[in-house]
């Protein structure tokens, strides 16, 4: 390899984000991570929640309010859809992690059951909640 | 950058050399991750049985001793989970020093709400 | 053994061609990619694509552009590097690309072409998209044109010392191997050390530095694998660091792009379960 002389410029970096074809395995990997990001700050949400209660009635009212608002709501729906998500993405890993399931057609079957997989049981979990509700 | 230009692509790569460690992290990690299947699953369905209830209903409910003690294991295994999970996201994105800030303050966040909410837990279930 | 039956292994259809993130997002100045000219079909010329491809001169301030040549696909054979090499025999003599036994086995025409790394001597042009899009291997330093700088990648592959290493004297014969314990070596000798999967792996492109890459840790279980090798202790230790292992976070990118059909995310996998099973 030639040395490059310090006068010259740097050699450029070709595009990799920028031009890479999103797939099946690099933007379930990027939704697991984000879905964890999310997790991890509904996991505040859940502490506040229990001090609130800690607290007394008059506080667990107000953040009992501040989630039934058209606002917390949808905070709610967002974090239980990435529960599952990181849940059905999780169980894929572990099960990589043993060492199975790594042919390219497992790999995809089993990405678009994590993606049928999480819708669904969100859907459900919002119906049993509503259901439950009234 | 001069410097950097004058080692061999050998020593680049080779760094600092292998910290040797690591496979305490990963593992970690996924034995959290299989104790949080239960622990999550159940708090949901408990979450969505509890809905719309008031605050005495919820009381009664997280003083029961299965319910206390299944919390307790949620929020140490989840903050556990997510002190390092967040880590590695870290260390993916960060290269400057700012990358020690972000990981102490992570982690101690972690361990403060961690504390708040077991206390919080323990204070309803023995609480007066 | 892998058959290549199509110039890829699964579909490429996806909804989005690429993130939704700005063209030159996060580049530095001598990275950012112009608009270069076009070169259209010779008169004549019935069947014609289009294909846009990363082009840099090194000899000029200039930075990396995209230029656009149409071919003529009745004068051309079927392959990405067909027409590459058509191009440079016919409209632009210096178009450079490294290429050498056009039947994918060298690894050399290794290339990002429609937003996934392959041989270009093993895709079909009627697999791609109009216009074809041809970038060198993604996240690489460029020298010319489709020509990557491997240096930093094979020093990677270097690190994992791939050769036998033994400590008995060496014997009078071959050193013995079970036709089972040969077979283990199965789905990883074959790598060409093209990098396509390196290249094409999210890991590597933000942490390329410490990260080791599939490419050198698939052969990093080659030599792990090997029942006649003496140095497995010495081989996890360089391996079971943060970084160098664990940055991998089994994206799979590496798998989905192998032109080879192997599978470095079950190669990595199974030094994992190798560095844990060696601690509990």
């Amino acid at each position: 390899m030639m040395p490059t002389s310090p006068a010259k410029r740097p050699r450029p970096l070709s595009p990799n984000i920028q031009i890479y074809r999103p797939q099946l395995t690099s933007v379930l990997s990027i939704a697991n991570r984000i879905s964890g990001v999310v997790l991890s700050l509904g996991a505040v949400v859940l502490v506040i929640w229990l001090l609130a209660a800690a607290a007394g009635p008059e506080a667990y009212a107000v953040v009992q309010g501040a989630l039934a608002s058209w606002l917390g709501q949808v905070v709610l729906f967002g974090c239980t859809f990435a529960f599952f998500l990181h849940l059905c993405g999780g169980i894929r890993h572990l099960v990589w992690d043993m060492g199975y399931g790594y042919e390219l057609s497992l790999i995809y079957a089993s990405g678009w059951a994590v993606v049928a997989g999480s819708v669904a049981l969100t859907v459900l979990a919002w119906i049993a909640s509503l259901l439950l509700g009234d | 950058m001069d410097r950097q230009h004058m080692r061999s692509p050998l020593a680049r790569a080779m760094g600092l050399g292998s910290a040797k460690k690591g496979v305490e992290h990963w593992w970690a990690e996924r034995v959290l991750a299989v104790a949080l299947i239960p622990l999550t699953l159940w708090f949901v369905a408990s979450i969505i049985a509890q809905t719309g209830s008031d605050h005495a209903t919820f009381i009664t409910w997280l003083r029961m001793p299965v319910t206390t003690i299944m919390m307790v294991l949620l929020l140490v295994a989840l903050f556990h989970h997510t002190a390092l999970g967040p880590q590695v996201v870290i260390e993916d994105y960060r290269h400057a020093g700012s990358k020690f800030a972000a990981l102490v303050i992570m982690r101690l966040t972690c361990f403060g709400l961690a504390t708040a909410g077991i206390i919080a837990v323990l204070h309803i279930a023995f609480g007066g | 053994m892998m058959i290549i039956r199509s110039s890829d292994q699964v579909p490429r259809t996806t909804l989005l061609k690429r993130f939704p993130v700005p063209r030159n997002l996060g580049v530095g100045p001598e990275s950012r990619i112009g608009r270069g000219k076009t070169w259209p079909a010779l008169a004549g010329a019935v069947r014609v694509k289009a294909f846009e491809i990363y082009r840099y001169d090194p000899d000029s301030d200039d930075n990396p552009r995209l230029d656009t040549f149409e071919v003529d696909l009745d004068d051309c054979g079927p392959m990405v590097l067909d027409a590459l090499i058509w191009i440079k025999n016919k409209v632009d003599p210096t178009l450079t690309f490294r290429r050498s036994c056009r039947e994918g086995i060298c690894g050399s025409c290794a290339m990002t072409m429609d937003g996934t790394n392959w041989l270009a001597c093993t895709r079909f042009i009627s697999d791609m998209a109009a216009p074809a899009t041809v970038y060198p291997l993604a996240n690489m330093r460029i020298i010319k044109d489709l020509v990557p700088d491997l240096t930093h990648v094979f020093a990677q592959y270097a690190m994992i010392e791939p050769w036998l290493q033994t400590r008995t004297p060496e014997p009078e014969r071959e050193r013995p191997q079970s036709p089972e314990e040969r077979s283990r070596l199965d789905g990883y000798y074959e790598c060409i050390l093209c990098f396509c999967c390196t290249s094409g792996c999210p890991s590597h492109w933000w942490n390329g530095d410490r990260f080791l890459g599939p490419a050198a840790l698939l052969q990093a279980y080659r030599w792990l694998a090997d029942s006649r090798d003496e140095a497995t202790g010495e081989r996890l230790d360089i391996l079971e660091d943060p970084f160098r292992l664990y940055r991998c976070h089994t994206i799979l990118n590496c798998t989905r792009t192998c032109p080879k059909g192997l599978n470095p995310g079950k190669a990595i996998a199974e030094i994992k379960k190798m560095v844990l099973e060696r601690r509990t």
